[in-house]
């Protein structure tokens, strides 16, 4: 049984069509990153999902029940745009309103647990207002956590975080699925990060999904490119440019050739011209690279 | 199967239940909510010792050189309800304590319920909620009966400083030809319609979601029209009749408004 399923979904906002005949499958079990560019239908994808927003049509099935069902939106935490506390409540506060709406049982045991998951537990008394970004963002997480639920919407949970904060956000995510009952569908826009934790992958455009695949699928299609740093850096770059057909600089000043070859290759060529290479290495594209290729093609 | 989800459907009472203990959980730590039962307790105070101090002081228009002479309370009741006189005639009119009276509350309820709903949506709290609740009407009803419960504590406290100020200006209390038992079928009267206005106070804020001003001038606008009648309604000499038509009319509001609000909540975005 799938988490959840969605097949032809739409959405219109008058004339303007965000999501247009989308289908999305997220096992149970998975971390689920959903990518796309600013405007694709992602958040609106979620939000119906939600039930937040009315579809314009198609099915939305969660645990293969209607997304409508009352006893399946009980399953479903979620953190889109904010957290839902009141500001000038503490955290604490906060939690424990929502665990009462929620009617969980043993609420003072449960919103400690669920603080110590986030890693929250010394901030519970502090009021949400005065919460950093990244601790809002945490309070969000625990927040759709309560109640049990086996189903986690989050929306650019992991934006405005700090390196720190991303770590943390990592491990909370990985904690929490790796019962295998729960999933978590996770928007964002920081590919790397996303990487280090989904398990599945979905990536919209124009309010389609243009592919769906794992991890390790991601893995096989990603293409692999030598890297290297040469001693005349401009003139090896120019001379690989003559000879294969992708050559980049990258931001660590790296020079990659994605074409198909080897490093021999490469290193005898180099020096058959008078440069000697002073570091190599092979590697394989990351989510962002494969994503900019993916949107590149669209094009 | 060992990933198998367990569902479980909740009952309407308790899902109400867990939705009111939120409410009112939140209603009692509010500033909002104290600071208006503060005003609704010291208004009545400051009005009937102000115009207490001013009874009998003259004051002359300087266009058309008319005197008017400024008319005082007679009684401590009168800023509950209009008073019948000996002749059977209402202290009607538009002096001060006709328009700032015990009917005011009704526009304190209609603040305070429209800050209160329109935080729901503005924090992300009904975000919160609907995902996890798809009934609509629970939180209608909820938003109704605190809101009610709110407006009902604003016309008591009202009382009260109303109560105080006519012992501080050393009014009368007599009661006429009216009982204590007309006062109270008053205030209950009076509280029974506060539903009225609270169903059309959740209706707007609901439809206003976040907006806040919205709300409120929606809220006052639509209110005004029914203000008027308040008075008329719920009179000092009220009987047992004048609570049961505000009961009735209460509940008629409550459950015909509450089912519009609860269409606007599923017809609409909740989320932008």
């Amino acid at each position: 049984m799938n988490a959840v399923e969605i097949r032809n979904l739409s959405k219109n906002f008058g004339k303007k069509q965000a999501v247009n005949g989308l289908d999305m499958t997220v096992p149970m079990g998975a971390i689920y990153g959903f990518i796309g560019e600013n405007g694709s239908g992602k958040s609106t994808t979620e939000k119906m999902i939600c039930g937040l927003i009315p579809k314009s049509g198609g099915i939305v099935k969660l645990y293969g029940r209607d997304h409508t069902d009352e006893s399946v939106r009980a399953k479903i935490g979620v953190l889109i745009e904010s957290p839902g506390c009141f500001s000038g409540l503490s955290v604490w506060d906060n939690m424990m309103l929502q665990a009462a709406n929620l009617g969980v049982k043993d609420a003072q045991k449960e919103v400690v647990r669920i603080l110590k998951t986030v890693r929250m537990e010394g901030a519970a008394g502090n009021k949400y207002k005065n919460c950093s970004l990244g601790m809002k963002q945490r309070i969000g997480i625990a927040m759709a956590l309560l109640g049990s639920p086996t189903l986690l919407v989050l929306d650019e949970p992991l934006n405005g975080l700090d390196a720190d904060g991303m770590r943390i956000m990592r491990e909370v995510l990985t904690d929490i699925v790796k019962d295998g009952k729960r999933s978590i569908v996770v928007s964002s826009h920081l590919l790397g990060e996303l990487q280090k934790v989904a398990t599945h992958y979905g990536i919209i455009r124009h309010g389609k999904m243009i592919c769906e695949m794992t991890a390790d699928e991601l893995d096989a299609n990603c293409r692999t490119y030598v890297a290297l740093k040469a001693k005349n850096m401009s003139r090896a770059k120019s001379l690989l440019g003559c000879k294969y057909s992708r050559v980049e600089e990258d931001e660590a000043e790296y020079i990659r050739v994605y074409d198909m070859t080897t490093p021999e290759e490469i290193v005898t060529y180099l020096y058959g011209n008078g440069i000697c290479v002073i570091e190599l290495k092979t590697d394989k594209i990351g989510l962002e690279e494969y994503y900019i290729d993916l949107m590149k093609e669209g094009r | 199967m060992e990933n198998a989800v367990n569902f479980e459907t909740v009952g309407f009472g308790k899902r109400l239940k867990s939705m009111l203990k939120v409410d009112f959980q939140r209603m009692f730590k509010s500033k909002l909510f104290y600071i208006l039962i503060v005003c609704a307790l010291i208004i009545p105070i400051l009005i009937t010792v102000m115009m207490t101090m001013m009874d009998g002081s003259v004051s002359v228009d300087p266009q058309t050189g008319v005197e008017t002479v400024m008319q005082g309370p007679e009684n401590a009741w009168q800023s509950i309800g209009t008073l019948p006189t000996d002749g059977g005639e209402t202290m009607g009119g538009m002096d001060v304590m006709s328009m700032c009276n015990i009917n005011m509350m009704f526009m304190l309820a209609a603040v305070f319920i429209c800050l209160f709903i329109s935080d729901d949506f503005k924090s992300g709290y009904a975000k919160n909620l609907f995902t996890v609740r798809s009934k609509k009407g629970d939180y209608v009803v909820s938003k109704t009966l605190a809101g009610f419960v709110s407006g009902a504590l604003m016309l008591i406290f009202y009382f009260v400083g109303a109560m105080l100020g006519g012992a501080i200006s050393g009014l009368s209390f007599d009661l006429g030809t009216l009982t204590a038992g007309n006062i109270a079928m008053c205030i209950m009267a009076k509280v029974f319609l506060m539903l009225v206005f609270v169903s059309i106070f959740v209706l707007v804020s609901v439809a206003a979601k976040q907006k806040a001003w919205l709300a409120i001038c929606g809220s006052l606008g639509a209110g005004m029209l029914l203000f008027m009648m308040v008075s008329m309604i719920t009179p000092l000499g009220s009987t047992v009749m004048n609570v049961v038509l505000c009961f009735a009319g209460g509940l008629l509001f409550a459950f015909s408004l509450g089912a519009v609000s609860n269409t606007v909540l599923n017809k609409t975005h909740l989320i932008y």
